[in-house]
Formats: C-alpha cells, sequence, structure tokens
C-alpha cells in the first residue's frame, strides 16, 4: 500500500490551539489567584474542603462513566475545574462531608444525568450549591474569621458582611473598602478577595476564554441596582448618604461582598449553561448583577448571585434566541 | 476597519513578504483541463498525434458560461483523458507533448495590439469583451468565472431580487482591484506587486471601461512595501486603501466589498455586481493587460507554493503543469506528505492527486505534512460561544452545527444557514475541535437538495 496517500478533508485545514483541556486549565490559572488568597486567609480547613470537593468530583465522574459505560472525560479537566469552583464557593470551616456530597451532586444531579458536558441546563456547580444550601443551611452558614497564614490563634465563627446587612443596615459603613476588596473578612473560600477575583477574570476575558458581555453586564447590574437602591430604600436613606460618592460606596461594598465577583467572572460564564449571542451575554450579565442585589437588599436570602445565575440559566435558551443580524441576509421590502 | 468587526475573525500569522514570482522552464507534458472554471466543459477542438502551436485553441465551448483554453506549449497532441479538477470532478484534459520550440500560432500575429490606457478609452467596450473571452481569461479563484462572464451586465436582475422587491439593475460604478489576499500564507497576489507596470494600467483601464466603474479602488495589503503600485495608482488617480491581510477573511470579496464602499452584498445568491461593484483579484487585472497589450493569450499563471515545502515562493508556470513539478521546483515537499491544498490553509480544498495540473482558476498550494496534518473530534458542543464571537456574518455556527449534524436541515435554514460564507473561522476557534465546515456545507447541500424536489 502506498505510504505517500494524500488526506482529503473539508476547509479549514488549520486550526487554532485552544482546546477544552486548555480552556479549562486557564480557567484554573485564572482562579488560582483567589484560591491562594484564600487558602492564605483560611488555612488548613479551607485546603482541606477544597481537596475534598475536587477529590469527590473526580471520583464521581468515575463513577458515572463507569454506569454510563463511557469513556472517562477526566482529563479534559471539566470536571476538575467545577470541582475547584464548588470548593471555593463553600465555607472554609464546612464539615468534610460537605465538600463531598457537593462534589457528588455537582457531578451526578448537576452533569451525568443531563448526559455530561455540553448539554447540562444549569451550572452544575449552582446546583449542588443549591442543594447543599438548602439541606444543610447551618452548615452553609458558618464560617471562620480569617486567620492569615503565620498569625496565632484558634479559629472563631463569624458571621459574613452581608449576613450582618441582612439584621443591621449600618454595615453597609461599618467595613474599610479597602479591607474588604482584599478580602480579609469572614466569607466563602475563594471568594472573599476580590482584588484576586478581578485579576482573574480580567485575565480570562483578555484570552477570550469568556465573553466579556457577563462579567461588564453582571457589574453595571448590580452598581446600577446598588445605586436605586441607595436612591430609593428609605432604610439606606436613614444612614443619611450625601452625593453620589457616598451612594457610590454602597455599590462598591456590594461588589466587594459575597459570591458577586466569582458569579460574574467564573460561576456565571460557565460555558455550557450561559448563552451565546452578544446581547444575549449582555442581559445574561445585568440580570445576575441585578438578581444580587435585589436579594440583598430586599429578599429573605443573604446573597442573590448565585440565585441570578441559576435564574439566568433557566433563561438561556430565551436569551440566544436574540440574534444579531445577519450580515447579507435579504430582508423583505428593503 | 470597521470597530464592530474588532472582535469578528480570526488573525492569522503574517505572511513573510511575498518575493516576485519565478519564472518555471515549460514541462515536459502539460495536461490542459477543458474546463478551468466555473461553467461548461468546452468541446475539444484537437485530435490525438495533431501538431499544436502555442496559443492554438485547443477547446472552445458554444456555450456563454466557458472559456476557450489554449495549448500553453508547442507541440503534438498526446492523448485527450479525464483528471480530476481541484473541487473532484473529472473533466476530459488535452495532454501535449512539449517539442520545446514555443512556435506561437500563427493566426495571433494580426491581432490588435492595446499598448497603453488611452488607446483602451478609444476601443468599443464589446470589442474588448469579445477579446479577453477569446483570451479564454477566467477569475483567478476555484471555481472562477470566465472573466467575460464577470463583466458582462446581466440581461435581467437576478431572480431573488425580484423575491425581495428591489428589482434593479444597478449600474457598476465601482471597480475594486484585490491586491490583498485571502488566505495567507498563499500570496500570489501581493507578490505579483512589484511586476504590476503599464501591463496593470491596461487591465484596468479595459476593466473600467467594460463595466463602465467610474471610481477604481486598489486594496493593497497593509505593512507591505507598496510603493511602486502606489506610483501607477496616482498616476492614474485611483484611490488606494490599506486592508490587514492578517484579518481573516475580512479580504474576501464580499466582505471588501462592504468596508470599501459600505455596501452589503447579499447572500447567498448576491454578488458584487449586485451593488454596483466589480472585484477583480490583481493577477486577473495583469492577465487582461497581459492579453491586450501582447496581443496573445496568457499561457501562464502566478502560482504559489507555501506550506511545509523546503523553500515557499510564488512560481510563474504554464497552464497545465503538474502541481507536482511545480512543489519539486520549491524543493520538494515533506518525506510524508499529508495534504496538499489548493487556495489556502482556511478555505483551500484538499486535492488527493499530486500531478493535478495547474489550471486558470488555481493560485496557489498549501502543502502540509503527515503530522500536521489536523484531526476534528467528535465531540458534542460546548456552547462556549467562541464561534458566535467571531463569524464575520453573525451567524450562530453553534446552533447551526448542532442543527445539521442532528439532520434538522430545514430549522438550520431558518436560522440563516444559507448565509453562511464558509470562512471556516469558527472551525478554527472551536475548542471541542467540531467540523463546523463539514456540518454547514452538508446541512447547505442537503437543504438545496430538499428543495430540488
Amino acid at each position: 500500500m502506498n505510504q505517500n496517500l494524500l488526506t482529503v478533508s473539508t476547509s479549514p485545514h488549520i486550526l487554532g490551539r485552544t482546546t477544552v483541556r486548555s480552556m479549562y486549565l486557564e480557567y484554573m490559572i485564572a482562579l488560582a489567584p483567589a484560591l491562594l488568597m484564600g487558602l492564605y486567609y483560611f488555612g488548613a480547613p479551607a485546603l482541606i474542603t477544597v481537596l475534598l470537593a475536587v477529590a469527590s468530583a473526580a471520583v464521581s465522574d468515575f463513577i458515572v462513566s463507569f454506569i454510563t459505560k463511557k469513556p472517562s472525560t477526566l482529563s479534559n479537566l471539566h470536571i476538575i475545574c467545577l470541582g475547584l469552583v464548588l470548593g471555593q464557593i463553600l465555607p472554609p470551616g464546612a464539615p468534610w462531608w460537605l465538600p463531598v456530597v457537593g462534589g457528588a451532586l455537582t457531578v451526578f444531579l448537576g452533569i451525568g444525568i443531563f448526559g455530561g458536558i455540553g448539554y447540562y441546563p444549569m451550572n452544575p456547580v449552582l446546583v449542588a450549591w443549591v442543594a447543599l444550601a438548602i439541606s444543610w443551611p447551618e452548615a452553609m452558614n458558618s464560617f471562620l474569621d480569617p486567620l492569615p497564614l503565620g498569625t496565632e490563634g484558634d479559629w472563631a465563627e463569624a458571621e459574613t458582611p452581608l449576613m450582618q446587612l441582612k439584621g443591621d443596615i449600618g454595615t453597609l459603613q461599618a467595613f474599610e473598602l479597602g479591607v474588604l476588596w482584599l478580602g480579609k473578612v469572614p466569607g466563602a473560600i475563594g471568594a472573599t478577595s476580590s482584588w484576586a477575583l478581578l485579576a482573574g477574570g480580567v485575565y480570562l476575558i483578555i484570552r477570550r476564554i469568556i465573553p466579556w458581555q457577563i462579567p461588564i453586564g453582571a457589574l453595571l447590574g448590580a452598581v446600577g441596582m446598588a445605586l436605586l437602591a441607595a436612591y430609593t430604600d428609605p432604610a439606606i436613606e436613614e444612614l443619611g448618604l450625601e452625593g453620589f460618592a457616598a451612594h457610590m460606596d454602597v455599590a462598591w461594598f456590594h461588589l466587594g461582598t459575597g459570591g458577586l465577583l466569582i458569579a460574574a467572572f467564573f460561576v456565571g460564564p460557565e460555558p455550557v449553561s450561559s448563552p451565546v449571542t452578544p446581547w444575549g451575554t449582555l442581559l445574561f450579565g445585568v440580570g445576575i448583577g441585578l438578581m444580587a442585589i435585589i436579594v440583598r437588599t430586599w429578599g429573605g436570602l443573604v446573597d442573590g448571585a448565585f440565585y441570578g445565575v441559576l435564574l439566568m440559566n433557566a433563561a438561556t435558551p430565551l436569551l440566544d434566541r436574540i440574534r444579531p443580524r445577519v450580515i447579507g441576509k435579504v430582508v423583505n421590502g428593503a | 476597519m470597521k470597530l464592530s468587526n474588532w472582535f469578528k475573525g480570526i488573525s492569522l500569522p503574517r505572511p513573510p513578504a511575498a518575493a516576485p514570482p519565478v519564472g518555471l522552464p515549460a514541462p515536459e507534458k502539460v495536461y490542459l483541463p477543458l474546463r478551468q472554471h466555473r461553467g461548461a466543459v468546452a468541446e475539444p477542438k484537437v485530435e490525438p498525434g495533431q501538431r499544436v502551436a502555442l496559443g492554438q485553441v485547443v477547446g472552445a465551448s458554444e456555450e456563454f458560461e466557458s472559456a476557450a483554453v489554449q495549448a500553453t506549449v508547442s507541440g503534438v497532441v498526446e492523448a485527450i483523458v479525464d483528471t480530476v479538477d481541484p473541487a473532484g470532478e473529472k473533466v476530459p484534459t488535452v495532454v501535449i507533448q512539449n517539442d520545446g520550440a514555443d512556435a506561437w500560432a500563427d493566426e495571433l500575429a494580426g491581432a490588435a495590439i492595446l499598448e497603453d490606457p488611452a488607446a483602451v478609452k478609444a476601443t468599443r467596450p464589446s470589442h474588448l469583451l469579445r477579446r479577453l473571452r477569446e483570451a479564454g481569461l477566467v477569475r483567478a479563484q476555484v471555481q472562477g468565472r470566465p472573466l467575460h462572464v464577470d463583466l458582462s451586465p446581466p440581461m435581467a436582475p437576478q431572480s431573488y431580487l425580484y423575491m425581495t422587491g428591489i428589482p434593479v439593475v444597478r449600474p457598476i460604478d465601482t471597480l475594486i482591484i484585490r491586491a490583498v489576499d485571502v488566505d495567507p500564507p498563499v500570496c500570489p497576489n501581493q507578490s505579483c506587486m512589484g511586476e504590476a507596470s503599464q501591463d496593470l494600467a491596461v487591465g484596468v483601464a479595459a476593466l473600467a471601461r467594460i463595466s463602465g466603474a467610474k471610481r477604481v479602488i486598489l486594496a493593497l495589503p497593509s505593512g507591505v512595501d507598496a510603493a511602486g503600485i502606489a506610483a501607477i495608482a496616482a498616476q492614474y488617480e485611483w484611490e488606494v486603501a490599506s486592508v490587514s491581510q492578517r484579518a481573516y477573511p475580512f479580504a474576501s470579496d464580499n466582505l471588501l466589498v462592504q468596508s470599501l464602499t459600505g455596501r452589503e452584498v447579499h447572500t447567498p445568491y448576491g454578488e458584487p455586481r449586485d451593488v454596483g461593484v466589480l472585484l477583480e483579484p490583481l493577477i486577473s487585472a495583469l492577465d487582461v493587460g497581459r492579453v491586450l497589450s501582447s496581443g496573445r493569450p496568457v499561457i501562464d499563471r502566478v502560482f504559489s507554493v507555501a506550506g511545509e515545502v523546503k523553500n515557499p515562493q510564488t512560481f510563474r508556470v504554464r497552464l497545465g503543469t503538474p502541481i507536482s513539478q511545480v512543489l519539486d521546483a520549491a524543493g520538494g515537499g515533506p518525506s510524508r506528505p499529508g495534504k496538499i491544498i489548493v487556495g489556502g490553509p482556511m478555505m483551500g480544498l484538499a486535492i488527493f492527486d499530486p500531478a493535478t495540473p495547474v489550471t486558470r482558476e488555481t493560485v496557489g498550494v498549501f502543502v502540509q505534512s503527515a503530522a500536521s496534518v489536523v484531526a476534528y473530534a467528535d465531540h458534542p458542543c460546548i456552547h462556549c460561544g467562541r464561534c458566535v464571537a467571531v463569524c464575520p456574518v453573525n451567524l450562530i455556527p453553534s446552533d447551526l452545527g448542532k442543527l445539521c449534524e442532528f439532520r434538522m436541515y430545514e430549522d438550520a435554514a431558518e436560522m440563516n444557514l444559507m448565509n453562511c460564507i464558509e470562512c471556516g473561522c469558527c472551525a478554527y476557534v472551536c475548542p471541542a475541535r467540531r467540523p463546523m465546515v463539514h456540518f454547514l456545507r452538508h446541512g447547505k447541500s442537503e437543504v438545496l437538495a430538499g428543495r430540488m424536489e
């Protein structure tokens, strides 16, 4: 047989370097700063939680691939990355079974029953997170006071800024914005260091791993809604905020706390469950921002960012119908 | 470049500066397919054993959409066999054994010679058009149409215009000469820029005279030394536009027309002519000039060899030379060849026979070794939206790909499948390595087949 036969196929004959694996690898690179900051503040309990979440997701994936008789897709890092995200949005001092159950729920309930990567309608991490939050509210709401690496002391339970906000509207002014953005406050492992999340998110946008519309939309929506709340909510008016700068501080507080930034940059733009069209992605982002602030200001729950993502996930097929005008398409009567 | 196009398309590496074409000696045998364009196959006008002179017509047809084929060497017709063209169809082919004499045919001696643009302007358009038709010129691209078809005004507006209620034939007022190559690193147009001289002036004058264009735009690649051609443009008052050759696919016909004139060409049935623009590649304009100023048909073709060959460069080869011989002149291909692609890496057609001849519709090849042939994957779409971001015509390739994969062709057609220009950007950026262009092409052919019934 002739060894020099030529290959014939359709164009294009060259491809870009991005693969599913490299995409999730870059996701993890972008997540790293926030994760490292979380480990720095919350030490061993955080490390154990994250590792358990990742390991549980990986083992669950093996089980799923065994049951469905499909080759394991662990090598494309998709499951690992989702496990990592799950670990980052769990409280640091969680009991050991919480991340284990969470990782299993991510893979079984979030991905497996829908048929794997590309097919699930909702962000699997949030499916697991919501299941945990509904089933074990106490465990999911017990946060630790940050204890940076090297400082002596015992872990102490503490309330996150947003939990304090529920009880006392004055919390809006109780925190130095610098401390808040640095992340030295009680909170989920990888969600407190706002600057690290921002850096990772900007990296993802520059590398074109995520569409820029989702985070920008989320930030715009959150800032807009926070300003609206600051101007109209009587409870906030009692604080006696004067001028735009003071009102903007409310918005900065909201951006720097809770799950908003990790939802805007990492959880929301998760490729499978987010929309693809330019305007669809922008509205998706705006919806996340609005939901986050609405729930925080007027809702019964502590934070609305993740619920916002889930709600917008449900709207994704609708948002994908907002298609741009096709260039060259003949419009009747034009 | 428009701001809204910033994120669209892909940016390819800048191709190396193209050297002027190097002449190749005439081969031992030439293979002249009797169809080197879109349209009808020509009738053979010679028989095996007959002596033919250079430029003698060996195939011609009465059909309008056809081009005459001339002998590109003098010698003896050996046989008429079937070869396969780049698109994969069998075409009867005249094989001529070269006698090395390069004697021009006698009947060409009396042809009128138009050596400068002023003489062209004094000639009747119908006469010029007949000259081009006799010379059998073809627009230099795969499935290019004969030049006289490109230039002839349509008898009536195209039917798609009627369907949309705009039954107007817009007269051609703009001529765009494209010196940018759509699909780098195959850069025949760019490498011809240095050769442009009086021939270009004659060619452009003829194209403008026939089409009636008042405005001539020369689209030059940016970042390339084009002083010579710019001087000619200044002399004849052509507009010069600088077009990036890295921003693929914005140098392709319809998108170039849109960015240079602001007129939107309708897809899939429209063409630049419908919006009053005639767009020709630089090599075609040069060919027109050479036909008119020499009185002889063009017997060679500028042919770029790029990719994994020893010395990638541009050649001037006789029409009918097997591509394998051109590759040998470029230092030979890789030891384990993978693909030979007529056209460029993004939109070219992979051929299976290296002996496929160089024809009027081929402008270059891109060679890949077996190791660098890319593999597509059977991976589900992960809905990341990168294809949507890059699609230059604002389609949703991810959805179209899924619909075509699951045989919902008419649903795909409703989502504007037919407006796809098959540029391949979606497949290029797809992290799941889905064969997007394959899906969409298959879907298109199924839609067309379904509508025929």
